[in-house]
């Protein structure tokens, strides 16, 4: 319904005519049909529309939910950056005590635990929004017709929006730790953006299941928890050993790797592991996206309205 | 709004629908199939088919079942022209919410299509979204949006949401703040306000105090005569004859009967309560109730009668009648009373009379046996028209016996009549001073 906005004519004109004036404004047709049999323009063609069609929207939506979150909180802000720094003060505390060896890292521990540890966060994040978004909004979901991009993008315009508060920690620490920014701090976001990417493509796989299955959301933290210990987070990357193979097939090490170099050492490790992955996370973006949308009419039928 | 102004837009409308064509049609229902699981386990895992099913190509119109599942909706069509406002009736479960959110694209039919012309704004989501911690206005925002408005469109219909819903000040106040009441006005404020060219109204006319009803039901005739099209959704059956211009039947999924909507009101109140009853033209009998169904008085025959105690078939303007409600008693009360509402149908959805013999002295000891209480009207003041009046038979003030819930009568006239609303008794004379 808001493929298109039918072209608003003057309501009197209507009134006193009884043929429509604009003729067939917008004509959509529902059918039983799959996703690339339906009647209208291919499905790319409305995806990229209703991508268009859902920004204001879900901008409106990603300020409602900050406004509502931050009037609710007493630290506000703080909250993006309380994480990474109690996380990095507790590895820094192990390593120094000896409980826990980690191998030399390029910039001061402690930086490199902080710088991580967002990374991973904004990661995470991205993963989570796509399974937030449905199962906050399932209720308008299942009563209106809106652009189903909407929520997504404007839990991704969070992630965005966390990731900016994020680099006044950045920021602090670099100046903190005297660390020296190398030029290519500049393509370091498009480094980020992939590793976005990747969270949302895993999110959006799994949001249509985690919208009919509350086990997806169960088990997620579970997955997450170790997953974490298998990426470049508190300690270098592995060079040798079973481990190392294990660190270098996860998917998240290329990316997160990737970002972390491009704005500390400028000396990019794994070029090729970067593209590919890369290549799968945004490939498979796509893919989810209209795995996403042909999903999301069943799991709604199954939502109580 | 002025009534005048309101008659002439129906009016209006009604010439446009004399003038109706086929590319006047803002929805066409083709067919529509919709099969629902009640197994909530196996729901799921037929969720997860049809999900890969749809992905690979290999869903297709099904006509077959799998196991326990039944149809929500089977083989479902009808047309919905411009300005046209249709009734939807049938009982709970019989498929009417699940027709309204195929029609909305929310999920896919199972069989058939439905093409839509047009914006459809549901008005079954009257607050749906609204965050309890931002205030009025960031809702109204953010609610209208959702429902396909851009920034500007909102900007400009902001201060008519906020005087329409009348809330006033409290605008720039967290809407936890708010009343039940007025959190529901400004949801209905929002959703009428986005002007869609179908608006699907689900049992919602239930909101709000009875001034916020019939404003919004003038609301509604204003918007249907600005050519917006409704389907609308409600038990109550008064509602439903004086909302809409049309209405269709659905029983178990099949849509089995369409046309005015006091004939399809008829037929369905027929079929819910009252079994095999007969009505014919001024008259409705009941048959007699079990004793476990019963609750002391049942009420039997609904008629019309003249002076000479005749049943007739219809009322007349300025003549006397009585209005006659016969009832069985199976054992004696004290303190019965009879209590009337009548609407015009296909008027605004307001009480035309009121009546009621408690407030008014027509409180009757009965005894065990069959009785009739009779409204004598020395003059019918109805102006003429169709009128439903609903009928209850109470002890004290709040215990209801029996009720019926429409009993449709007609109300005849000569032409002097047909200038004016309300039928004056009098008569002329002349004084020499």
């Amino acid at each position: 319904m808001n493929d298109h906005r039918p072209q608003r004519v003057n309501p009197s004109a209507i009134a006193h005519s009884p043929i429509s004036p604009s003729g067939l404004p917008n004509q959509v047709t529902y059918t039983s049909a799959s996703w690339f049999r339906q009647p209208g323009p291919p499905i790319w063609k409305k995806m990229w529309r209703d991508l268009l069609a859902s920004r204001e929207l879900a901008w409106r939506l990603m300020v409602k939910d900050l406004s509502a979150q931050y009037r609710q909180s007493m630290f506000g802000i703080a909250w993006a950056f309380i994480p990474p720094i109690i996380l990095a003060a507790g590895f820094t505390f192990a390593t120094n005590a000896k409980v826990i060896n980690i191998g030399k890292t390029d910039i001061p521990y402690p930086a490199y635990v902080m710088l991580g540890t967002m990374l991973w966060q904004t990661f995470i994040e991205a993963l989570n929004s796509p399974i937030q978004a449905i199962t906050t909004s399932k209720g308008l979901l299942a009563k209106i017709n809106f652009p189903r991009e909407a929520i997504i993008l404007a839990k991704l315009g969070q992630v965005f929006f966390n990731f900016g508060i994020k680099i006044i920690l950045i920021a602090g620490v670099f100046l903190w730790f005297r660390i020296p920014v190398p030029w290519t701090i500049a393509i370091a976001p498009v480094a980020l953006l992939h590793l976005i990417w990747l969270g949302t493509f895993i999110g959006l796989l799994l949001a249509p299941l985690a919208g009919l299955y509350n086990d997806v959301s169960k088990a997620l933290p579970l997955i997450i928890g170790p997953w974490l210990f298998l990426t470049p987070v508190v300690f270098p990357v592995p060079s040798s050993g079973t481990f190392a193979t294990v660190v270098k097939l996860n998917p998240v090490t290329p990316l997160l790797v990737t970002t972390r170099e491009l704005a500390t050492t400028g000396v990019i490790s794994d070029p090729q592991g970067f593209w590919i992955t890369s290549g799968i996370a945004i490939g498979g973006l796509l893919v989810a996206w209209i795995l996403y949308r042909v999903a999301m009419p069943y799991v709604i039928e199954r939502v109580s309205s | 709004m002025d009534r005048s102004v309101i008659v002439k837009a129906l009016n209006q409308n009604e010439q446009k629908q004399t003038l109706t064509r086929a590319d006047d049609v803002v929805l066409s229902v083709n067919g529509v199939s919709k099969k629902f699981c009640r197994d909530l386990k196996r729901s799921l895992l037929y969720g997860v088919q049809d999900i890969t099913a749809d992905l690979v190509g290999l869903r297709r119109e099904s006509d077959r079942l799998r196991p326990k599942e039944f149809w929500a909706l089977q083989n479902v069509s009808f047309q919905l022209r411009r300005g046209e406002a249709l009734g939807l009736v049938g009982k709970n479960g019989s498929g009417k919410s699940t027709l309204l959110r195929v029609i909305a694209g929310l999920i896919k039919p199972d069989a058939g299509s439905v093409d839509v012309c047009g914006r459809i704004a549901p008005l079954i989501a009257l607050s749906a979204g609204f965050n309890p911690i931002l205030t009025g206005r960031e809702n109204i925002y953010a609610n209208m949006s959702i429902l396909g408005l851009s920034q500007k469109e909102i900007d400009e219909r902001f201060d008519q949401v906020v005087e329409f819903a009348e809330i006033g000040d409290a605008i720039d106040a967290p809407v936890q703040t708010y009343s039940s009441g007025m959190t529901a006005r400004l949801g209905f404020a929002c959703a009428i306000h986005t002007e869609p060219d179908i608006l699907l109204i689900d049992e919602v006319l239930a909101v709000g105090d009875a001034k916020f009803r019939s404003k919004c039901t003038r609301k509604l005739a204003e918007l249907r005569a600005k050519g917006t099209s409704f389907i609308f959704v409600s038990h109550n059956s008064m509602a439903i004859m004086a909302v809409s211009t049309s209405a269709i039947y659905l029983q178990k999924g099949k849509l089995i009967a369409g046309g005015t909507p006091d004939k399809i009101v008829e037929m369905y109140e027929e079929d819910l309560f009252l079994g095999n009853t007969k009505v014919i033209q001024g008259k409705m009998t009941i048959p007699e109730k079990s004793p476990s169904n019963s609750s002391g008085v049942d009420i039997t025959s609904i008629c019309l009668k003249n002076l000479e105690s005749n049943t007739i078939d219809s009322l007349t303007s300025g003549e006397s009648a009585s209005f006659c409600v016969g009832f069985k008693a199976h054992r004696s009360f004290s303190a019965v009373s009879l209590r009337i509402e009548v609407r015009e149908v296909g008027g605004e959805n307001n009480t035309i009379l009121f009546l009621s013999g408690w407030l008014e002295q027509g409180v009757f000891d009965i005894s065990t046996g069959n009785h009739e209480i009779q409204i004598q009207m020395p003059y019918v003041c109805f102006k003429p028209g169709v009128y439903v009046a609903s009928v209850n038979l109470r002890k004290d003030s709040s215990y209801i016996f029996d009720t019926v819930e429409s009993f449709t009568f007609v109300v005849r006239g000569d032409s002097k009549m047909s200038r004016c609303s309300f039928y004056q008794p009098h008569s002329w004379k002349l004084v020499t001073l």
